[in-house]
């Protein structure tokens, strides 16, 4: 017993060393957009190879928010993934209702066409989508942003799972009492649905903020990049025009609300995952 | 009034069984499934089958972009030919010692199928199929290459093929034992375990540009930590992004520890599957840990495993924003892949057409490990 104690010990140990190094490159990151761009422009590893911000400044920030586009970039981001979150919900839980409880005609039919979209990937859509939505002159705007995530079906296929594992007799009981389809779904499914929407909604939002392929070919102009997009297009040439203490507080920025989101909704996303991973 | 006799339709669903009011109900039905189904089903349509099928027809196509944008007639069909220069060359031969370490390797792997079958592991037609698959694959058509005055149509094609695939072999095998010795470690009920599980899983939630930004800086020879690091110990920096053997391990380092934690949580959701009643009743019979671990934990994880390795594959062929922004595809091309070769032949050569055909190819792999997946699931369904 007591070799399996330190042992245990051990294990934490070398958890903990392991979990360290982990965390250095974001460590690492998150400490150069605390020290100035002069020093970093001399040297990266002033205090603990770099690791700990001293000198201390808060300039980078401040300066990110009087100068630059980051500001914009950040709002675009939260505009496309606020309003990619929103409808996908609404479609995908009105779909996954009507697939998990409504015996409509071809029902059996249009469900497994559509869970077979699972298998086109964004990059075998993009080069088609890129000429259609120059055809309509959309390019650079929020509805190009958020539009072609809008059809990928895995949210129907999450919230139909979803709705067939609500009893059947909570509805029955509802249509009894008289409440029509409308009703029941808004009045009672929606409530009950709310940890699966959750999960859904976290997911979305986490997938909208990160994308890269799509905002970077649709957003032409600099005023209409998200911020990975704008970081992307910021780090190829920071040594000269940007600084590097800025640059990092633009990562800083640009992951605040990922982290944030995380941390507070983890076990969602962990359920989402496991879930999403086991379709 | 209206109201009313909709009323008593739906109480009559339940206790009458009059033919019209039950056609009424099924067309009510139908028609308000249409209704909630349409805003999705609408969006579906347009932007993903349309686009999925306009892809391949762009794909039969001399299209260049600029060319049509300007004028939409100035397209050419040319049928199958784009993806002839894709895979095809001129003075074409079969060769048996064409890449003959590689094909030896895969066709070695017919022993692990065909001793998995006898071992009552994998049923013996998929064995079948897979094996022929196999001898198709390494046996013959790896053997077809230029001949001695022969050339590719498109040279950098195969080797960017050959780039991706090396991602993939690198990456899936990393990701998958360090997340399933992490989940193995971690899978206990304990604040500081949960702590770690956190910190191994907060770098997947970070975006691809800051992951790269965050990694051409470790990476960097005058700047990076690592070059710091070996400065304390007096030894010469290391110049991975510009050495052209280095350059694609620094990306596979980068995209190892950048989603490395969706592995771990689909380990643990597998480990949570297995019943803690085997592990009591092992530990009884005086089994140890490492027993534990051989005997019960690594069998009852098998199909996670298969699961987690075969969506890796899906999703690291797609691998884009680590080569295009930490090395640009370079050094002379050794760290371009598929999709960054998509996006360039479309967006910076212009050619549609082209670059559809390649956009196909991929979907065609990926498709491909889709439906293994598919059947591995259906098995497990059963």
């Amino acid at each position: 017993m007591v070799g399996n104690k330190r042992l245990y010990w051990l294990m934490i140990a070398g958890l903990s060393i392991f979990a360290f190094l982990w965390l250095v490159p974001i460590l690492w990151m998150f400490s150069m957009s605390l020290q100035p761009n002069n020093l970093l422009a001399r040297t990266t590893s002033n205090t603990a190879l770099g690791l700990i911000p001293i000198p201390f400044t808060f300039e980078n920030f401040v300066r990110l928010f009087t100068l630059g586009l980051t500001p914009r970039w950040f709002l675009n981001s939260m505009v496309v993934a606020i309003g990619m979150t929103l409808l996908v919900l609404i479609l995908s839980s009105l779909a996954g209702y009507a697939f998990a409880r409504i015996p409509f005609k071809g029902r059996k039919i249009i469900y497994p066409l559509v869970l077979a979209g699972l298998v086109i990937p964004e990059q075998a859509v993009f080069i088609p989508l890129y000429t259609m939505f120059a055809d309509w002159n959309l390019h650079s705007s929020y509805s190009a942003l958020i539009a072609p995530r809008l059809a990928v079906p895995i949210g129907v296929f999450l919230m139909t799972q979803f709705f067939r594992g609500i009893p059947v007799y909570i509805e029955e009981a509802a249509e009894l009492d008289g409440a029509n389809r409308w009703t029941i779904f808004t009045r009672i499914m929606l409530p009950l649905s709310l940890p699966a929407m959750t999960t859904l909604g976290i997911l979305t939002f986490l997938y909208a903020w990160n994308d890269y392929l799509w905002p970077l070919v649709s957003a032409q102009s600099k005023e209409m990049f998200t911020i990975t997009v704008g970081l992307a297009s910021i780090q190829s040439n920071f040594a000269q025009s940007e600084g590097l203490g800025r640059v990092m507080a633009s990562g800083v920025i640009a992951s605040l609300p990922v982290v944030i989101i995380f941390l507070i909704f983890q076990r969602y996303i962990v359920r989402g995952i496991a879930l999403g991973g086991g379709k | 009034m209206q109201s009313q006799s909709t009323q008593s339709n739906r109480s009559s669903h339940f206790s009458s069984q009059s033919w019209r009011q039950n056609l009424w109900l099924k067309n009510r039905d139908s028609f308000e499934g249409y209704l909630f189904i349409a805003p999705f089903l609408f969006v579906y349509i347009i932007f993903l089958i349309y686009p999925f099928f306009k892809g391949i027809w762009i794909s039969l196509h001399e299209w260049n972009l600029l060319a049509v944008a300007f004028n939409p007639d100035a397209k050419e069909f040319i049928g199958l030919q784009n993806y002839r220069d894709m895979l095809w060359g001129r003075g074409m031969t079969w060769g048996l010692d064409n890449l003959l370490g590689w094909r030896l390797l895969g066709l070695a792997m017919l022993a692990p199928i065909w001793w998995s079958v006898q071992r009552g592991a994998l049923r013996s037609k998929a064995a079948i199929w897979l094996s022929l698959s196999i001898v198709l694959l390494f046996g013959v058509i790896l053997g077809i290459h230029p001949g001695d005055d022969g050339r590719w149509y498109d040279r950098r094609f195969w080797s960017i093929v050959w780039n991706t695939l090396a991602f993939v072999l690198l990456t899936v095998p990393l990701v998958t034992s360090i997340g399933l010795g992490l989940a193995i470690a971690l899978n206990r009920q304990s604040p500081i375990m949960a702590l770690f599980r956190t910190i191994f899983f907060l770098s997947q939630v970070l975006s691809v540009t800051v992951v790269t930004l965050i990694w051409q800086m470790i990476f960097s020879p005058s700047q990076g930590i690592i070059s710091n690091l070996l400065q304390v110990f007096g030894l010469e920096p290391i110049t991975w992004i510009t050495n052209e053997r280095l350059a694609m391990p620094a990306i596979v380092i980068a995209t190892v520890w950048w989603s490395m934690g969706f592995a771990m949580v689909v380990f643990l959701a597998g480990l949570q599957e297995i019943p803690t009643e085997r592990y009591e009743a092992a530990r009884l019979d005086g089994a140890g840990p490492w027993s534990l671990l051989r005997h019960i934990t690594l069998p009852g994880i098998r199909r996670t495993t298969t699961l987690v390795v075969i969506l890796q594959i899906i999703l690291h062929f797609q691998v884009f924003g680590q080569s295009h922004l930490i090395t640009r595809g370079g050094p002379n091309d050794s760290t371009q892949v598929l999709v960054r070769y998509i996006y360039q032949t479309a967006f910076r050569d212009s050619e549609l057409g082209y670059a559809s055909g390649l956009a196909v190819l991929l979907f065609v792999i990926m498709l491909i490990f889709s439906v293994i997946q598919l059947r591995l699931n259906r098995e497990e369904g059963v």
